[in-house]
């Protein structure tokens, strides 16, 4: 403990003070004692003296500012205030001193050799019995290590915001990037599909074997039910689903477009049903199968006829019929539409369904049983 | 040449498909008065065989290049420029002047349909429907919807 030669003015003021009730309790000797020992540094002023001056500073206070006591007592405190103190600080402390308020304040303060210190401050009026203000007193707390590590966090907030702003930048360049790269993969496959149908409609119009055109054109055609379900797939914001109902629609004035309307009439009823865009490409190909048998081989010659595609959802499962009336289930195992029937039948598996072919006496119903999978 | 029958100007770089458009617009009773795979070529077959319909490809040869050449061949009075691409979002929302726009993928039906209505709506053919494939220019709905129907 740094022993200090208090002002003998501020001993003779308290001193004095402590005097005057004759009924004092006690002695206020201790009292001082206590604030000179206090590692807390402490200072009083005296308002009746002009320029409100230092009239005690206890040790504390000398180690922290640097100062003697015998520099300080008599100067008033504006001397701790430097280039870096906030003069709204200033204004503050000045307008608690003229109130007579308390005050609790940190502010910049200046060490004798220059060194700035954060001042947590508690400024007491001091009054006597009659309410008058007989001191100022305050308690000095140097908080800088605090305000350092308040800085520091604040920099380090700062540092992270921008870490996280610089990061959502990367994120967000990276998701345009995909973007575009998806962009791109859709429109050449979109190209590729167009190219591929359109290589096949060449050969079949050099085709003189009518018997090859017609499995060149069939063959266009399932490639053009792949093309309308990669058509509809992007053409909604969401990427992974695909609706049943868009694709009959289109499907079936694509189908309807090759039917004679007088002799094949096509009703199409499809309820709104979201899939998984990996059941999209086999499902499209399974109604397009299903719908080119109904309409190719139920009505030979120039009978005359109705295909009816239906599909709607039951609980977990996709059901989709497809129905004629026309002359019923082929016996011939040998006919041309073989390779379709073994389409349905790969397409169903691969789709994990069930597939029954039912005789309607006249006509023929093919059912096909979906699972749905999770998310329905 | 028959009422409804239409000389149409194919852009497009890809060679099987032009192809095979010129084959299709044949079949279907329209003239195909020439192929462009570029933007220069398609703007001076425009100038120089004044087409009732160009079909339009945003991806040339030389580029993204389809939008300035449908710009260039609507601004002469008589042709109609419909967009076939696979990349509808690079039309800009005025269409570039361009009357609609058929997604690729598309099949003949939608080709047949497109032309069919053009012929009705502007080349005193018989009126036809809006074939379902086919996006209008803003200007050609007439009700000023939204484009949220448009193919990605």
């Amino acid at each position: 403990m740094i022993v200090l030669d208090a002002p003998r003015q501020a001993e003779a003021s308290l001193v004095r003070a402590a005097d005057a009730p004759s009924d004092a309790p006690f002695s206020d000797a201790p009292f001082l004692a206590a604030f000179r020992a206090s590692e807390a540094p402490m200072v009083m002023t005296d308002p009746a003296l002009p320029d409100n001056p230092i009239v005690f500073a206890n040790p504390a206070f000398c180690h922290l500012t640097g100062y003697a006591a015998d520099e300080v007592v008599g100067r008033n405190c504006r001397f701790l205030q430097g280039p870096g103190t906030d003069p709204s600080d200033v204004a503050r402390v000045r307008e608690a001193v003229g109130r007579g308020e308390p005050l609790r304040i940190d502010m910049l303060n200046y060490r004798k050799d220059g060194r700035p210190f954060w001042n947590a401050m508690t400024l007491t009026a001091v009054r006597d019995e009659a309410g008058a203000i007989r001191s100022y007193f305050a308690v000095l707390t140097d908080v800088t290590g605090t305000k350092q590590a308040e800085r520091a966090l604040a920099r380090e907030k700062d540092g992270l915001a921008q870490d996280v702003e610089a990061r959502n930048l990367a994120l967000q360049a990276a998701l345009d990037q995909q973007t575009a790269l998806l962009h791109e993969v859709d429109h050449r496959v979109k190209n590729n599909l167009q190219v591929i149908s359109s290589l096949m409609l060449l050969k079949a119009r050099r085709s003189r074997d009518p018997a090859c055109r017609d499995v060149l054109r069939s063959m266009a055609d399932r490639i053009g039910a792949l093309a309308t379900v990669h058509r509809l797939l992007y053409s909604l914001s969401d990427v992974g689903r695909f609706d049943l109902r868009d694709f009959a629609a289109d499907f079936a004035a694509d189908l309807e477009a090759g039917l004679d309307p007088d002799r094949i009439a096509l009703t199409v009823d499809v309820e709104a049903v979201a899939v998984t865009a990996s059941m999209a490409a086999p499902l499209a190909l399974l109604v397009h199968e299903l719908a080119v048998n109904a309409v190719r081989h139920a009505f030979p010659g120039e009978r005359h006829g109705r295909v009816t595609i239906t599909a709607r959802r039951r609980d977990d499962s996709l059901v989709l019929e497809v129905s004629d009336d026309g002359i019923g289930l082929p016996a011939d195992i040998d006919n041309p539409e073989g390779f379709g029937r073994d389409l349905v039948a790969m397409l169903v598996r691969q789709l994990r369904g069930r597939l029954a072919f039912e005789d309607l006496g006249p006509g023929t119903r093919a059912q096909v049983v979906l699972p749905l999978g999770p998310g329905h | 040449m028959s009422a409804g029958s239409l000389r149409v100007l194919i852009v497009e770089d890809e060679a099987f498909i032009a192809l095979e458009l010129e084959c299709l617009l044949e079949e279907a009773g329209h003239v195909p008065v020439g192929v462009a795979a570029r933007a220069a070529e398609a703007v001076a077959m425009g100038r120089d065989l004044a087409p009732d319909v160009a079909l339009v490809d945003i991806h040339l040869a030389d580029g993204p290049t389809g939008v300035t050449v449908a710009r260039a061949l609507s601004a002469r009075p008589g042709t109609t420029v419909l967009f076939t691409t696979a990349n509808a979002k690079r039309v800009p929302d005025d269409f570039a002047g361009a009357a609609g726009i058929i997604a690729k993928p598309y099949s003949e039906r939608v080709i047949r349909a497109a032309l069919a209505y053009v012929a009705g709506r502007y080349h005193g053919g018989t009126p036809a429907e809006v074939p379902d494939g086919v996006v209008l220019a803003p200007g050609d709905r007439g009700d000023g919807a939204a484009r949220t129907d448009l193919p990605a």
